[in-house]
């Protein structure tokens, strides 16, 4: 089979991951949990490396007076940084064509 | 161990399907993947594997029955995982 | 072995027994399906057919209707055979 061929079948789900290496991917953790980063490294836990990372964090606050919910998000940039895989609920690779 | 009854072809009338028969017959059909945090996320199932992770396509992101996102593709972490289905039903609230 | 001693049916079996007939599963957490079923493995992961869900949230209950699912086991709690529904 040829190399490119096999490069591109997404055989089982982890080549999705394998297809997203050195590109920008999205990963969203629990605790509401957003990152945004190139991905280095992943092994079969779905531990990360990634670089040049965005963190986003929602969270919900309610209001002592009125009890609404305030919806805050905090961004934060991370040069480089280590994911443990058991906190990923999802990961989201750049949009590809065929 | 059993196995759902696979190793006995007679109980069940032939009706049988274990976990890995519904995996086979459902790769490239739409889904609803529904997490434990109760997250639903309708896509196009492009495979998955014995931890049940998934990956999908054209996925949608519904919380609390409304669309929040849209990923291209989209890998879920089987752990995270309460159910796969097959379905063209829509839902319905209750009281 | 006897056979009618209930204490010599497997856990394993007594879901075998199930196969085909409704199941009622109460799972960790607010939530229980009924369903047929129609298989099961090892880790009690199981494939349920003619699904009704039922969440319970702040608003109310929340029923959700399903063809055919894989019930990941990892967060069944408990199983009752036969099925009857969670009615108000």
């Amino acid at each position: 089979m040829a190399a490119a061929e096999e490069e591109i079948a997404v055989k089982e789900p982890l080549d999705l991951i394998r297809l997203s290496l050195d590109e920008r991917i999205y990963v969203k953790l629990r605790s509401d949990r957003e990152l945004r980063g190139k991905l280095h490294a992943y092994d079969q836990h779905l531990n990360m490396i990634l670089g040049d990372v965005e963190e986003v964090v929602t969270t919900v606050e309610i209001d002592d007076e009125t009890y609404e919910e305030i919806v805050r998000t905090t961004k934060r940039t991370i040069p480089f940084l280590f994911v443990r895989g058991d906190g990923v609920i999802l990961v989201s690779p750049p949009l590809r064509t065929a | 161990m059993s196995s759902g009854g696979a190793d006995k072809p007679g109980s069940g009338g032939g009706a049988v399907k274990t976990p890995s028969d519904f995996l086979k017959s459902i790769r490239g059909r739409p889904v609803v993947v529904k997490l434990n945090s109760g997250v639903d996320y309708r896509g196009i199932l492009a495979c998955l594997d014995g931890y049940m992770n998934i990956a999908m396509e054209q996925t949608e992101e519904y919380v609390n029955g409304q669309l929040k996102n849209k990923y291209g593709d989209a890998f879920i972490r089987g752990n995270n995982v309460l159910y796969i289905s097959t379905t063209k039903r829509t839902l319905a609230d209750g009281a | 072995m006897s056979q009618n001693n209930p204490s010599q049916l497997l856990p394993s079996e007594l879901i075998d027994r199930c196969i085909g007939s409704k199941i009622w599963v109460i799972m960790k957490g607010d939530k229980e399906l009924v369903g047929t079923l129609c298989g099961f493995d090892v880790y009690v992961n199981m494939v349920l057919e003619d699904v009704t869900e039922y969440e319970y949230t702040a608003e109310g209950r929340r029923i959700t209707k399903l063809d055919q699912i894989l019930l990941n086991g990892n967060n069944i709690a408990i199983l009752v055979p036969g099925g009857s529904p969670p009615d108000v």
